[in-house]
Formats: C-alpha cells, structure tokens, sequence
C-alpha cells in the first residue's frame, strides 16, 4: 500500500509536511513498498516474488490475554469519508480505514535488511507466471463483507476499475498505470495483468483496500465524488463501524462475523477526536483516553514518569532539511552549500529541539532503509572549514559590516518555515544563530502552510524548513530527480545533476534488489557531495499509551499494524 | 412600511453578495490552493496536476466566479471539497452546535454582567464596586484560550467536577433521546462559562457607566420622591432605559453567535463553526468558505434588523 499521511488538512495546524511536526504528520503511514519479499531475495533471483508466511503469533507474557473492553485513540481530524478513493489520506482516516476494510496483503515494517515482504489477508497466497507479467492471488473462501455476502474476485476487480476511473479520481490512481486488467478467474481467484515487469509489481497490485461491488457498484463512478458513502457502509475488517458523531467521535466495534484469524481481543476500538495535542496529552494522563499518537519531545519524560502509562518510541519515517533554492545565485556553487552544512550544528541542532526523539540524518535515503547507504560520510560541524568554502567561492567582508558580500551582493535571504510549528521555529533561529558567525544574515520568516507550500512549489523562495514522510519504497525520482514540468516534480530545491537522474532512472527500473542497492548507494554519495539540502534530522515516534494496554506492537507501518492482538492486562 | 422593509431586503441581499464576492477573490488571491496540500513523495506530482483539473482550478478566475455566482443565485452552494458532502449539510451538522453553544454563552454574559453591575451600583465607587472592576476588568483582559484552559486545569483534571471536552461523553453518544440531556448540559457548563467570563467585564462596565447616568435622571429622582426603594428606583425605572445601548450590542454580537469561537472549540473539542471555516481556510476549501461565509453575512444582516427592530419596541421614539 502507499501512504499519503503527509498531505492532510486537519485543525490545529497539523498534517501536511509541514505544519505541526508532532500532529498528524507523525504518524507516517507506511504502506509504499517495494514489491520483492524476502527469502529469494536474498538469493538475487527474479522469481523471488513468493508469498512470505509470518512468523506464529507470539504467546502473550503476562497470562492469559482477556478478551473484551475497548481502547480509546485521541485524534486531531474526524474522517471526512470512509471511501478510500476519495480520500486525500489524511493519517486518522487512512488508520480508520485501514480498520474496516481488508487489502490482498499486509505490508510488513521489515525494511532494514531488505524490501518489505507480504503476509496474506485476503488473499491466502499469490504467484507470478514465469514471464512474471501476471499475478495471480488466491483468495480466503470463507471472507465475508458485514453483510454476509462473500468477498470475491469481482470485488477486486471491481476496486481496481474504481482506482483506475478518472471521474473517482483516486490519489492512486498513477499507482495502477502498469496494470493493464484484472480478470477474475474464478470466485476465489484474481489475475492482474502487468504491461511491463519492474520491482514494484506486489506492492501496486496491493494498493488500496478492497470495496464491495455489490454495495458500493450501485453508485456509478461519476456520481463517487459527492456520494455519502458512510449511509451505505459494508465494511469487510476485523472492525465494522458502530457509530460516528462529526468532528467527535468513531466508534468500530468488533465484527463478530469477521473471517480473518487471528480474532481481535478488544470489542471496540473509539477513535475521539481531540483537535488540541496539548488537550489530548492531558486526556491520557486522566486515563480518558488511551492512546496518544504523537507525544512532543517535551512531554516524553512526563510520560515516561508517569506508572500508569507507556512510552513507545521507533523511528517515524519523517526526515527534516534546510531546502537551498539550488537556482537563486546565493545556492547555485555547491561549495557554498557544502559550507552551510559544515557551518550549521547540526547535532546540537537535533539535540535540542527533539531532547534525544531524532537522529541526525545524513542523505536523501532514511537510515532505517535497506537502501541506505552506511558508509555515507556524516558532515561534521566544522565553522572554519565553511569559512574557507566561502570564502574559495569569493563571499569575504569587503565592506566590515559582518555580512559576506559576493558581485555587491550581500548574503542575506529569508529562512522560510510553517507558522503554529514550534520546534520548526527553534530550529531557524539555531540555524540563525550558526550562520550569523559565517558572516551570513538568515531572516526566519513563518507562513501559514498552505501559503508556504505554494510558494516552494513556485520556486518563490532562498531556502526552507522543509519535512518529507517517505513510503516504503525506494525511489528518488520524485525529490530528486531534474524538475520536468510535463511529470510535475516535487523537487522544489531545483536540484539537478545529470548522473543522478541516470543513476535513478536506472535504480527504479533494477528489479535485483541487491543490484539495486549498489546503484542507490552510489546515488547517496553524489546527492550528499551535492549538498543540494542540509540534512537535518530523522525524527522518532512517540506514542503513549496505558500501561495495562498489552500486545501493541506500535510500529511505522501503522498504528493499528497488529490490533488483532491489542488487550487489557487483567 | 412594505417598501421600506423590500429595501432593508434588497441592502442585504447586496451586502451577502458582495462579501461572497471579495471573499471568493481574496481565497483565490491567496498563495496555494486545494491540491496545493497534496504534495508528498508518495503521491505521484501528476495526481496533484490531476486534482487540479478535476476540481476546475484550472479554469480562469471570471469562469469559476461565474460557475459559482450560478448555483448560488439558485441556492446550491455545491460540495465541500474537504468533507465531500453538500456545503449546506456540512454547515447545518455544525451550526447547531455552535448556536447551542454560542447563544448560551452571551445569554451567562448577559445575566451575569447585569447582575453584577446593578450589585456595583448599590453602594458606586464603594469596596464591593471597586473589587467587581477589578474583577471584571481582569476578565475582560485575560485571553480566552487562558480562562479555558485555565476551568479545564482546575475543575475537569483537578476536581474531577466536570468533563474537560467534547459535546458528550461516550455513553452519552451511544445513549438515545432525553437520556442525553444531564450529560450535554455538564459538557456544556465549561464551554459556556469560558464564553461568558470573557465577555461579562465588557456588559458590566458598559450597564454600570449607563446605569450612573440614569440613576441621576429626573424620572429616577421622581421615582424615588413617590416611595420607590433606591433599589426599585434602579431596578425598575433605570435599568430598562440604561440597557437600550446593550441592545445595539447584543445584535453586533449575533455574527458570533453563528461563526463561533475557534480558541473555544479546540480547547473543549466542540464540533462547531469555528472549526470548520478553519479547516476550510486552510485547505482552500472554497465553496465550504463561501457558504460559512454567506450564513456569517446573512447573520449580521438579521442581527442589525433583529437589533433596529427590538430598539423600536424599547423605544417607541425610535422608527425602524
């Protein structure tokens, strides 16, 4: 599955990749995957794409799980539609979704070593042809939508005719451009039919939660987008929906009927709607909610304190960088670049403003991937070093002001970073402060997030605070790659290098992972000489929950990744 | 009488549209729009271009006005592009709540603010007067998110009295009918009192000046020469009159009642408005801006009327 936790409109400013670091954009979801599982992947061969069985279930530690009582999740947004396809994937509603309607696959967070492998959920096993330009899933006979009809191939069928319908217009939609049809074979038996062979073919057939067809193909796709689809909700999840006040509350009860093993302990998850973090913080430590998403790095060790509660901490997909507008004459020389990283503290930088919840990060690729490369060289915080790039690149102190003047240009410029985010604020004065001693006068401007965007987007800008949520799938063409104005692109910075877009036209299309690898490492090297960004941070999850809430295991892959096993310690 | 009240139609009509008008270019003269909050590496650039298209932000500016103007001239303020729902079920899902909300807390504000301002004047420029301006005056001062957080801080998380958001607890929700009530109306009490703290110091301080002017009038001191206690004469001779001005406050209050209080309702979790038009702002939600704005516009319309028609009543000098 893909993920779009990073574009989200909910209150309080928190969402996008920008607004309030630790709202909804922290807690990426992660569901883009390179589609090549584990155990023949190591052996480098092309047919390594097997279905991958999970390990058993570990036993729970302390006794005997009890079953029932349900578990309240504090959230910033309500859902605003419980139909994927019309979702702009705000974090909240792809969690609740994700709850009520069941996909192929699940994606595993086992990407450190290699691309994430599958285990089954609708579908109990799948296989390529030799060609590997059709895949073939079989399906769990004994699935059923909550209203007791089957869950079948036409249902998959009829999903991927909704992704692939301009007037649904799906976000995915781009997701599907490879896959030509998908033919039911029989009830229990779906086909999907490549027009080409690349790494990704597992995880874009497994995007997006199956429909029902019997329910939902009622409503013609040009009548989707202003269809209430919640007054028509069959859902096919370990949950079904109980009930939903807007902007309050969502209630899932534990669908008794439901096909898939193992069976959830909880009977009820409620997701409440708290818009204020602060608010929400406050609420767990009364013990009205149990579970908080995105605990600030202040708060950790009041949590932590705290005997009745649980701090769980891993890291997040989000990555933080000081974008250089690489086509403004200030960024252009990549020795001038080079020297703001060299002249910004980075690690006192992360250590403040994140007290130890952030890794420093050193390139375009997250450390927490197999792609990424660990012999790449960490910058250090060297301010003599910067001087004398600076200085190399003709920036000197011709008029004694302090300020460094280049052509009768003095380097000054804007700092652009999103209002109503606090630690992004710290950030640009700390940055602020470091290059005020390279001679260098940074002014820390605010937008409101929306505006910021816009603005990047347009190239309206010297350099930004700037934070990405990466999928699980490795491919730098979007933020990388030369801007083409027919594609779109979201390498706002203008960062261009012809051997990096060679190397990552190349990367994507190597189905070798392993082969893959030596092309994304060399990828690494020439990005992080460029120095097009200054790397700053990795952050880290914090959520909090009740202690006595057991058998979570909270991971990047999603919130509610193992909900089947969630229960109350007795 | 009937042309007159064509031509306080008319007026309104006009003032609606031309507020919608400079709002629909003012959203649209501001930086981004609806899929400019799509960017993401997982998300292909292309779909963004996509949405675009989709949602007609491609179209020139004078084409979308035109569309628009067009369905609203017949009622139909289209869908929201946020929640997918027609703008006007949007908006009524939420209005209630707000003017449950709203109206209560400038009705606490009212009574209270009378209250303490007739206490003041029984002994003016006395201890007590001086302590309730104080009082009030600090209110009046301190920001709202404060005083909220503030109520939350000591009676919800301290005292346990009573609950610190949301417009129902749990049960409640899942509860049906009357048994709601008790439970909406202890959710109610914080949200309100946050509301009518704020805005007692601005009626009391407003009634006390007005009142010590009456108290000094000649009706008042004939009232008092027939036996009327100090207390009956200010009541019941002065106070009518000395409230007139707060008539003209209470209808330029009215665009409140319907638009809410954002800082209220993040901090007590309350599906409101304010809320709403918030979002929509931000994610360039136009035809949710448009419609929140036309229901705010209509409202101070109906509240200047609502203000001229019940200054006429109290004052038969006056002519709407």
């Amino acid at each position: 599955m893909r993920s779009r936790a990073a574009s989200s409109l909910p209150p309080t400013g928190s969402g996008a990749i920008g607004d309030n670091e630790r709202g909804s954009e922290m807690r990426p979801d992660i569901r883009s995957t390179v589609a090549l599982s584990s155990l023949l992947l190591l052996q480098g061969a092309l047919a390594c794409r097997q279905p991958v069985v999970p390990p058993p279930r570990p036993a729970p530690s302390a006794g005997l799980p009890l079953r029932g009582g349900q578990v309240i999740v504090a959230t910033t947004a309500d859902v605003t539609t419980f139909n994927e396809y019309q979702s702009t994937g705000e974090q909240g509603e792809a969690d609740a979704i994700d709850l009520l309607f069941p996909t192929l696959m699940t994606e595993q967070p086992d990407y450190q070593l290699h691309p994430p492998s599958f285990a089954p959920r609708l579908a109990t096993s799948w296989e390529f042809s030799s060609d590997n330009r059709t895949l073939t899933f079989h399906l769990r006979p004994e699935a059923r939508w909550s209203d007791g009809v089957p869950v079948t191939a036409d249902d998959v069928r009829f999903t991927f005719l909704a992704q692939k319908n301009p007037a649904v217009g799906s976000l995915g939609m781009e997701m599907k451009d490879f896959i030509k049809d998908v033919e039911v074979v029989d009830p229990h038996t779906v086909r999907f039919h490549f027009t080409r062979v690349y790494p990704y073919q597992l995880m874009d057939a497994n995007d997006g939660h199956i429909v029902p067809s019997h329910a939902w193909g009622k409503v013609p796709f040009e009548k989707w987008r202003t269809t209430d689809f919640e007054k028509m909700m069959v859902t096919g999840g370990a949950f079904r929906l109980a009930a939903h006040t807007p902007q309050q509350t969502i209630v899932l009860d534990r669908d008794p009927t439901y096909w898939g093993s193992p069976r959830p302990y909880l009977d009820r998850v409620v997701l409440r709607v708290v818009p204020d973090l602060a608010s929400q913080l406050a609420q767990l430590f009364a013990g009205q909610v149990n579970l908080v998403q995105a605990v600030s790095p202040q708060e950790a060790d009041r949590v932590q304190a705290d005997p009745d509660l649980r701090l769980v901490e891993f890291p997040s997909r989000m990555w933080g960088m000081v974008g250089w507008n690489n086509r403004r004459p200030f960024f252009e020389d990549r020795r001038v670049r080079r020297a703001l990283s060299l002249g910004i503290n980075r690690r006192s930088l992360v250590d403040t403003v994140f007290r130890g919840h952030a890794k420093l990060s050193s390139g375009p690729v997250l450390s927490s991937m197999w792609a990424f490369n660990h012999n790449l060289p960490q910058l250090p915080y060297d301010p003599d070093q910067a001087a004398l790039l600076l200085a190399q690149a003709g920036w000197r102190d011709l008029n004694g002001d302090g300020i460094l003047e280049h052509d009768g240009r003095s380097f000054a410029f804007d700092l652009l970073y999103p209002a109503s985010n606090a630690l992004r604020r710290q950030m640009a004065l700390l940055i602020q402060a470091d290059l005020a001693r390279l001679g260098i006068k940074v002014r820390p401007v605010q937008m409101e997030f929306t505006s910021l965007i816009a603005r990047t987007e347009a190239g309206d800008f010297d350099a930004t605070i700037w934070v990405w949520v990466e999928g699980t799938r490795v491919d730098l063409t979007s933020e990388w790659s030369t801007p083409s104005p027919s594609q779109g692109s979201n390498n706002f910075i203008g960062y261009s290098n012809p051997d990096v877009d060679r190397l990552i036209a190349a990367a994507r299309e190597e189905p070798d992972y392993s082969r893959a690898k030596v092309l994304l490492d060399r990828l690494q090297e020439l990005i992080v000489a460029d120095q097009p960004a200054t790397f700053l941070y990795e952050s880290t999850m914090l959520v909090a929950t009740s202690r006595q809430l057991r058998g979570a295991d909270i991971n990047s892959a999603a919130l509610f990744f193992n909900v089947d096993e969630w229960y109350w310690e007795r | 009488m009937l042309r007159r009240a064509l031509r306080r139609l008319g007026a309104g009509i006009a003032l609606i549209w031309l507020v919608a008008t400079f709002t629909f270019l003012l959203v649209s003269a501001a930086p981004g729009d609806f899929a400019t909050r799509l960017t993401d590496p997982r998300i292909p650039p292309a779909a963004r271009e996509r949405w675009r298209r989709d949602f007609g932000l491609d179209r020139p500016l004078p084409a979308r006005y035109a569309s628009w103007l067009a369905a609203a001239a017949t009622g139909d303020l289209g869908s929201s592009w946020i929640y997918k729902q027609k703008v006007s079920s949007v908006l009524a899902s939420v209005l209630p709540n707000t003017l449950l909300l709203t109206s209560l807390g400038l009705a606490l504000e009212l009574a209270l603010g009378v209250a303490l301002a007739i206490v003041q004047l029984r002994r003016p420029h006395g201890t007590g007067d001086r302590l309730i301006t104080l009082a009030t005056l600090t209110a009046y001062a301190l920001p709202t998110f404060g005083v909220a957080l503030g109520l939350v801080a000591v009676l919800s998380y301290r005292l346990h009295l009573l609950p610190p958001s949301h417009m129902l607890s749990l049960e409640g929700e899942l509860a049906h009918g009357w048994a709601r009530l008790p439970d909406l109306a202890r959710h109610l009490v914080l949200p309100v009192v946050a509301i009518g703290v704020a805005g007692v110091g601005a009626v009391a301080r407003y009634l006390r000046g007005s009142l010590l002017d009456e108290r000094l009038e000649q009706y008042v001191l004939a009232a008092r020469a027939r036996g009327c206690s100090p207390r009956q004469a200010l009541v019941r001779h002065a106070l009518p009159n000395a409230l007139l001005p707060l008539i003209t406050m209470m209808g330029m209050s009215l665009p409140f009642l319907v638009s809410g209080s954002l800082v209220i309702e993040v901090v007590f979790s309350w599906p409101g408005m304010g809320q709403v038009m918030y979002n929509a702002a931000l994610g360039r939600d136009l035809p949710l801006l448009l419609g929140g704005t036309i229901v705010a516009t209509a409202a101070v319309v109906v509240g200047n009327l609502l203000a001229d028609l019940a200054y006429a009543v109290a004052d038969p000098r006056v002519r709407v």
